[in-house]
């Protein structure tokens, strides 16, 4: 509950940074912004993958061709297509006409949906050169995008970098824990070989938000230090909570660290041959 | 009173207007539709029998295809996407060539779990089109449809049908991420 009231936090606020008011166009004296604004209106009640939606942000953008916003908008069912080339294309307008609105949106997407760890940190670094304020969270709110640039450094072989950024954001006493942080520092701990490092992450993890992840790897993490009975149990809590849909999830895409049914059953499989 | 010849005429005139208008209306309608740049939605895959399998059919046609992700239900694959990651890491033999980027292979699943219509793009590292070595993209195209676990999308009443879509990572020839 406590994370659904924190996603749903993170979401609303975004949406109404999201959507913009098109009169305030108007206050600041851009009355072209203030006109493809009121034709991108148009778009109200289409689906954004419908030509219908896709053409009202076109007309917007033949009245203002700078207006960044019509940019990001259109390019999102491309991405959620896969289309990466028009995405692309289009995303990068929306962040050459507004690189404070726009950066964070491109980084996270190019980690989320396409696993561009380099392009990722590059963005998230700019924005954070740029501006003075707390850079904030990925699209979906799962990830501050310090997180998501810690993820991207464990991802092109720098996890002790990785560690770094993590431990520093949690210890940020203004930071609120996000639902999968302290599994990932679990994660990378545990591949690190500090195994009493990664339960201590992991129990936090489990006071914080349960899942079938954190079961499992710490199940290994007590493999490792010969708690055999320990991690059979922390096993059959894996599967448990994983059945019953308390697992990683994202809908579009995989994160980082899920594990699978399968896997989990082969640890299972694994531990009582040890037992043997 | 009107004389009957001269009525005559002036409704002939009215008819042959409406019909004019209504002409005009309709070629109108079909010229705006035919220069729209979209499909019905962004994405959607025209089926073409020169390419396509013509035994592949959607079962409630197009306006009721879905994207994937419509149900928040995550990928429906029979053994998650661990066995479609397993599948490629069986199948596919890297190719030794200097070449990197994305490929994305999108396609129909339909009511039955069978897939169809496929269709790759390909792109460097900086999201440029470019073409791989068809070693590589022909081994990739012929994975991704010997895929045999697609489910259809959870609904109460019907099984859903929907767009789908493979991205790979390429690394100098080989794989190294699948998504999504």
């Amino acid at each position: 509950m406590k994370y659904f009231c924190f996603t749903f936090m993170i979401i609303f606020c975004w949406k109404a940074k999201a959507q913009p008011n098109c009169k305030a166009y108007l206050y600041q004296g851009d009355t072209l912004k203030y006109e493809a604004c009121l034709v991108a209106e148009k778009r109200a009640g289409y689906y954004q993958f419908t030509r219908e939606y896709q053409e009202a942000l076109d007309e917007a953008l033949a009245i203002d061709s700078t207006f960044a916003y019509a940019y990001k908008v259109k390019s999102t069912a491309y991405l959620k297509s896969g289309d990466f080339i028009t995405w692309k294309a289009l995303i990068d307008k929306a962040v050459k006409y507004d690189h404070e609105g726009e950066l964070f949106y491109r980084g996270w997407c190019r980690y989320q949906f396409f696993r561009d760890f380099e392009g990722a940190i590059a963005d998230i670094e700019l924005l954070d050169s740029l501006v003075d304020y707390d850079i904030g969270f990925g699209q979906n709110g799962d990830y501050h995008l310090e997180i998501t640039r810690a993820l991207c450094y464990k991802a092109i072989g720098q996890p002790e970098k990785a560690i770094s950024i993590i431990e520093k954001k949690l210890s940020d006493s203004t930071y609120f824990a996000s639902p999968y942080d302290y599994l990932h520092l679990g994660v990378l701990y545990l591949e690190k070989g500090a195994h009493d490092k990664a339960i201590a992450a992991l129990k936090r993890q489990e006071s914080e938000n349960d899942l079938a992840e954190n079961r499992y790897y710490i199940a290994l993490a007590y493999r490792e230090k010969d708690q055999l009975d320990l991690s059979r149990a922390n096993l059959e809590m894996a599967k448990k909570l994983y059945l019953d849909r308390s697992r990683m999830f994202e809908p579009y895409t995989e994160h980082m660290d899920k594990i699978y049914l399968k896997e989990i059953e082969q640890e299972i499989a694994k531990s009582t041959k040890m037992a043997e | 009173m009107m004389p009957k010849s001269k009525f005559r005429t002036k409704h002939f005139f009215g008819q042959a207007l409406i019909l004019l208008l209504a002409f005009i209306a309709l070629t109108r309608c079909s010229t705006e539709k035919k220069q729209s740049k979209y499909l019905r939605s962004v994405g959607d895959i025209e089926a073409d029998s020169k390419q396509d399998d013509p035994a592949f059919k959607i079962c409630y046609g197009e306006a009721f295809l879905k994207q994937y992700f419509n149900y928040s239900q995550g990928l429906q694959y029979e053994g998650e996407m661990l066995k479609i990651k397993e599948q490629f890491e069986q199948a596919y033999v890297p190719v030794e060539v200097d070449e990197s980027g994305w490929v994305r292979i999108r396609f129909v699943v339909n009511c039955r779990g069978e897939s169809g219509r496929f269709r790759m793009i390909c792109s460097n590292e900086y999201y440029e089109s470019r073409d791989f070595d068809s070693r590589i993209t022909d081994q990739l195209m012929s994975i991704t449809k010997s895929l045999d676990g697609w489910k259809p999308l959870p609904d109460s009443e019907n099984p859903e049908e929907y767009y789908q879509y493979l991205i790979f990572k390429i690394d100098n020839g080989d794989i190294i991420e699948i998504l999504p």
